[in-house]
């Protein structure tokens, strides 16, 4: 950071320090050295005194030495050649009688990050390893690590890992938490340290002599330890037990993992872990940190997925608090909408309801997005509330209830009635650009039903001019032109008047291309018009398919305690992937830590990722349309074979997918409308073998990748690759196109 | 967990003291972080955790800093966290105040301590009491060469230093249950649990052994005492000095205590409790004329015990003026910076009734910001009595030298998150 008159201060400091009668008063000698790291600390360029501090480190004074240590190791990579000086003094100080000097000086000088220090440190190093304080030997254990990532990816020192290997025994606990993480440092090109029986016991038995960091650390490393007999599994288990009680959070989440790892193939020992971590889960939900308590509240909702009745019976643990931050009643409101069941949807219900009036309009409205969602189970009970949040007349409430019907009409069709008695009055508090389409699109498909449709209408089309949403010009001409088939009577004129003004003024190409497109249409005949138009106006089986399957455990227990649920799954796929991009650019220096993230990504995505889409192999037969019963029945019926995850920015437009989509020979048996969210999109495909491959693509609200799962009604695992391999290509291209 | 560096950052994002453990993510990235916090918060999906790139931001607030941990691994959240308030931990215990003041007179300090706390991205030493022993606050007194090597870094037990010694050997145990308590508007309660922990103050000499026996319900149903009032306990955590594995046996509580204070252990009861203090209100607001508010108070605990500093506090709408009060008992004082009422009574016995009537101006001009609906809260402590009915039976000390040492027992029971919501 260039700073104005940093030159002078940097003279007048290397004029202090080189004064002698400075020099020979400690205390004033020190105060100019805290000057000095002062400035740094401020952001100030202090390597011009890089030469005096160096000779300053020659001091009995051990505060001073730490600042000098300290100054050295920030500019060491900017002065090199002058760094190299101080490697004097710091030997000698790796031999002093007291070891806080001698742990100190050594971890400053495996600290310097500069190329051309590895060959100075390899002694004092290895003396550490054996020194008979275990402060230093901390210190030595780590330097490994550093000095193997200053070679860089070189070989690795077989008898240094050795001797690490040996230290595993050491009498004191961060010595040997410390061997742990510098062997896998060092060892990662290799798959890290190795957790072979004797070592796995070893640690076992050492697990209450560390402290929180160590006892998680070691729990994360044990991980990787297959027990040889089910009689060894469930003594490993049985002796770590008490971790499930630990104090710290982080062990506590340790040990779940690896129960949950461990017990792999006994999902009753899985599920009775999980219920043996509600309790401190559920304490740490209402940690007085709310760090604590977000992660907490993430990893709730993980288990939820598996395991939906879970925690019902502590629903009232998720109430919110009215201090509590945004993203922890955000949480819990998803958590909330998760348990609900027959007997506490009354009370989870009202809760939420209060919420849909909090001050905060961004929480208000996930509230009302939270009824919206449990109104897929119990909807009267649902669409009472909602309408009755319309009658209050607040413009977050309505837009927001008004898109919930939307997507509960498509859902529920059952609903549609009630809905549709709700509706009239709402265009009054209505301004946003989602609110009015979803508005819009309701007076369109179910105009027939409610009385004043056409009026509500004919008020949008005569402000058509002043309309700034192109897509809202879009929705009403296709509803005007739908309730024109319901109505004729009383929608021909404003029909006619929106058709000409879209054709002749309007300056959107699209909304003018839709315009002409319909006025077209109109002119080859009423018939052709409704034969377009007149889709279906629900899709329950939609809502059928939203119910999660339920999800195995294993799905998610390598990501727990990890950033992945924290992030949650499909927003962490968005940011490896880019940082995978990210990886690959040359431009950019290598990131030896990157590599060692294992992981990071699963295994077989990342193989997935770099094949090169070979569709040779695979031959897709065209024309094999399906009905949508039929695959309907096919898809509830088969296991999902594969499941993943790509980036998706902004909008689209679904038939262009179709589109590319049929060019493969993949065809589209059902879609979501065009902006809706989630949005959604059934396939079906067929080789020449006769296997079949559904697939189901799924865009969150709010997430930016698309969700792929495709299921195969034979088990085969070249020919699913490949059709993968095809589908990403698709929507590789369409995604470039867009963008 | 691995953390790559660790950043002290001041409100408006700048550093004011950083540290880079591991040096494989730049230190200019922290750059992005303020930027990305305030466009995070402005779209309303602010969370502790964000990411640019490859690097990933865990942060915390205190008082008017942020902590800021970097990683470009994935890393384990909770401990990372757990990490950046042990760190406040420790420089609060060193600083007493941990804000931006603070760390800048102590840089010093703070650099050396951020020095031991981790190395290369692994947390080392974060024991405040060990850490004080060899980095102290008097650091303009010089110390020529002979600075020791405390015996804790290198001890088997690395909570306890040995050699320590008293001329009178004490252990004071503080039984505290806070009760935590949400009230719906229309008087249902929502929730209702009691967090209970045990804390002691160890003054004893060398290395004693320590063992407390509670009514523990599962130990007298192991040792054939059912008959006895026991306690239920849920959720029983430990201090790490615990040996786990003969509590797990036998349920005995055998430990050596580190010196000082420290948290023995915390357990939960979730058994449904009467609440301890009970409040119906009903507030009034004309619109443009007043807001008159009326509380009643009902202790609902027993006659002979006592709950001190009663702090009741009532929202009143931001623009309300000229405050008139009538208390039954204690005093009423308006504190607008909270927007509240807070009616004071110094003791409060059970059983008893009390009521407080605020009557506020409301200016005739309506302010059009909507306001939010925030919750009454209490603040109470009743000594001599635990909700849970626990009761320390014994505490055994053994040490070699043979001394005596007195055990001292108090209870409390204190509100923790106490709320009633209001319509």
């Amino acid at each position: 950071m260039p700073y104005l008159g940093s030159e002078d201060v940097v003279k007048e400091l290397k004029k202090a320090l080189c004064n002698p009668h400075i020099q020979a008063d400690r205390l004033r000698y020190r105060n100019v050295i805290q000057r000095v790291i002062r400035y740094m600390t401020q952001g100030l360029d202090m390597s011009g005194v890089f030469m005096e501090m160096v000779k300053a480190s020659a001091t009995v004074d051990i505060v001073q030495k730490k600042l000098v240590y300290l100054y050295m190791c920030t500019y060491a990579p900017l002065k090199p050649d002058l760094a190299l000086l101080a490697i004097n003094t710091l030997c000698k100080d790796c031999s002093d009688p007291n070891p806080m000097v001698r742990g100190l000086a050594l971890r400053s000088m495996c600290s310097l990050r500069m190329p051309g220090v590895q060959e100075y440190i390899q002694q004092p190093i290895l003396n550490g390893l054996r020194d008979k304080a275990s402060y230093v030997r901390r210190v030595a254990v780590l330097g490994c690590a550093k000095m193997h990532n200053l070679h860089g990816d070189s070989e690795v020192d077989g008898a240094l890992v050795n001797e690490l290997y040996s230290l595993l025994r050491d009498q004191d606990p961060i010595v040997v938490v410390n061997c742990l993480r510098s062997l896998e440092e060092i060892l990662k090109q290799e798959g890290g340290v190795v957790i072979n029986k004797p070592i796995a016991h070893h640690l076992l038995n050492r697990m209450s002599k560390l402290d929180q960091w160590g006892q998680a650390e070691v729990l994360n490393f044990l991980l990787r330890y297959q027990p040889r007999s089910e009689e060894e599994l469930f003594d490993i288990l049985n002796l770590l037990d008490s971790f499930l009680k630990s104090s710290s959070p982080g062990v506590v989440m340790g040990a779940t993992k690896l129960f949950l790892i461990l017990a792999k193939m006994f999902p009753h020992v899985q599920t009775d872990v999980l219920v043996r971590v509600k309790g401190p889960l559920l304490a740490a939900c209402s940690s007085e940190s709310r760090e604590l308590c977000f992660v907490a509240l993430c990893h709730v909702r993980q288990i939820l997925h598996s395991l939906p009745g879970h925690f019902s019976s502590h629903y009232k643990k998720f109430f919110c608090s009215y201090s509590e931050p945004h993203y922890i009643k955000l949480q819990k409101v998803e958590v909330l909408c998760e348990l609900v069941n027959d007997e506490d949807v009354q009370q989870v219900l009202e809760e939420l309801r209060g919420y849909c009036t909090d001050v905060s309009a961004d929480f208000a409205q996930a509230a009302i997005f939270a009824i919206g969602g449990i109104a897929r189970t119990y909807t009267d009970q649902c669409v009472q509330i909602l309408t009755e949040l319309l009658g209050l007349r607040q413009e977050h409430i309505t837009t927001v209830v008004v898109q919930t019907f939307r997507d509960l009409v498509w859902l529920c069709p059952q609903c549609t009635e009630a809905v549709c008695q709700a509706l009239p009055g709402c265009e009054e508090n209505i301004q946003d650009s989602e609110g009015k389409q979803a508005l819009i699109w309701l007076l369109g498909v179910h105009g027939e039903r409610i009385p004043n449709a056409p009026y509500v209408l004919e008020d949008f089309v005569e402000n058509v001019k002043s309309e700034t949403f192109p897509a809202v010009k879009m929705e009403l001409l296709t509803a005007l032109l739908r309730l024109f088939l319901s109505r004729p009577a009383e929608c021909q004129d404003m029909l006619g008047r929106l058709l000409y003004y879209c054709i002749e003024e309007e300056k959107d190409m699209a909304v003018r291309d839709r315009g002409l497109f319909y006025y077209r249409l109109l002119l080859v005949g009423i018939d052709e018009v409704k034969r377009i138009l007149c889709s279906p106006k629900s899709d329950p089986t939609l809502g059928l398919l939203e119910d999660p399957a339920e999800r195995p455990v294993n799905s998610w227990a390598s990501d727990f305690n990890t950033l992945v649920p924290v992030y949650g799954k499909a927003h962490w796929a968005t940011i490896s992937k880019c940082q995978g991009a990210e990886r690959c650019d040359p431009e950019l220096p290598k990131t030896s830590s990157f590599a060692a993230s294992g992981p990071l990504i699963p295994e077989e995505n990342k193989e997935r990722v770099q094949e090169l889409p070979d569709s040779g192999a695979l031959m897709l037969v065209p024309n094999r349309q399906l009905t949508a019963d039929y695959f309907e029945k096919t898809w509830l019926s088969l296991k999902v074979a594969h499941q993943q995850v790509l980036p998706w920015r902004g909008e689209f437009h679904p038939d262009t997918l179709q589109m590319a989509l049929q060019v493969v020979n993949i065809q589209t048996i059902a879609m979501s409308r065009a902006g809706s969210r989630p949005w959604k999109a059934y396939l079906s495909a067929q080789d020449d073998t006769g296997c079949l491959f559904l697939t189901e693509l799924l865009l969150e609200p709010g997430n930016s990748e698309m969700q792929i799962s495709v299921k195969q009604n034979e088990a085969r695992t070249e020919t699913l690759n490949s059709f993968i391999s095809v589908l990403e290509t698709v929507i590789g291209t369409i995604e470039e196109i867009k963008s | 967990m691995s953390a790559s560096a660790v950043f002290i950052l001041d409100v408006k994002g700048k550093p004011l003291i950083s540290r880079n453990y591991k040096g494989d993510v730049a230190m200019s990235k922290i750059e992005h972080f303020m930027p990305l916090l305030v466009q995070r918060e402005e779209e309303g999906a602010l969370a502790p955790l964000l990411s640019h790139g490859q690097v990933h931001f865990l942060w915390t607030k205190h008082s008017n800093l942020y902590l800021v941990a970097t990683t470009s691994k994935n890393a384990n959240a909770s401990l990372v966290y757990s990490f950046l308030y042990k760190t406040i931990e420790v420089f609060c215990e060193y600083f007493k105040e941990l804000e931006e003041e603070s760390i800048r007179d102590n840089f010093v300090i703070v650099y050396e301590l951020l020095d031991e706390l981790m190395d290369f991205g692994f947390p080392q030493t974060t024991d405040s009491k060990i850490l004080q022993e060899y980095i102290t606050q008097q650091s303009n007194k010089l110390e020529t060469g002979k600075s020791r090597v405390p015996p804790t870094v290198t001890n088997a037990v690395s909570w306890r230093s040995e050699g320590i010694k008293y001329k009178k050997n004490e252990v004071f145990i503080d039984v505290i249950e806070s009760v935590n308590l949400l009230v719906n508007a229309n008087g249902s309660v929502l929730l209702s649990e009691i967090v209970g922990t045990i804390k002691l103050k160890v003054f004893l000499s060398g290395m004693p052994e320590l063992r407390l026996g509670l009514n523990d319900r599962v130990l007298f149903e192991l040792t054939g005492r059912s008959k006895n009032k026991s306690v239920e306990l849920e959720d029983v955590k430990f201090h790490q000095c615990v040996r786990l594995s003969r509590f797990d046996n036998d349920r005995t509580i055998s430990f050596i205590p580190p010196d000082g204070d420290f948290e023995l252990m915390s357990y939960r009861l979730s058994t449904q409790v009467k609440p301890l203090i009970w409040i119906e209100s009903v507030i009034e607001k004309f619109s443009h004329s007043r807001v008159e508010i009326t509380v009643k108070a009902k202790g609902q605990f027993k006659k002979q015990s006592v709950a001190n500093g009663v702090e009741i506090s009532v929202p009143v709408p931001s623009d309300a003026d000229s405050p008139r009060f009538k208390t039954s008992v204690g005093s009423a004082k308006y504190v607008p910076e909270r927007n509240v009422v807070i009616w004071s009574i110094k003791s409060f016995p059970g059983g008893k009734e009390y009521l407080m009537r605020a009557h506020f101006g409301l200016p005739s001009v309506e302010k059009e910001e909507v306001e939010g609906r925030p919750p009454i809260g209490v603040k109470f402590e009743i000594p001599y009595f635990t909700v849970s009915g626990i009761q320390v039976r014994y505490m055994k000390i053994i040490e070699k030298s043979g001394y005596q040492a007195l055990p001292w027992v108090r209870y409390i029971t204190q509100s923790g998150d106490y709320q009633l919501r209001t319509s």
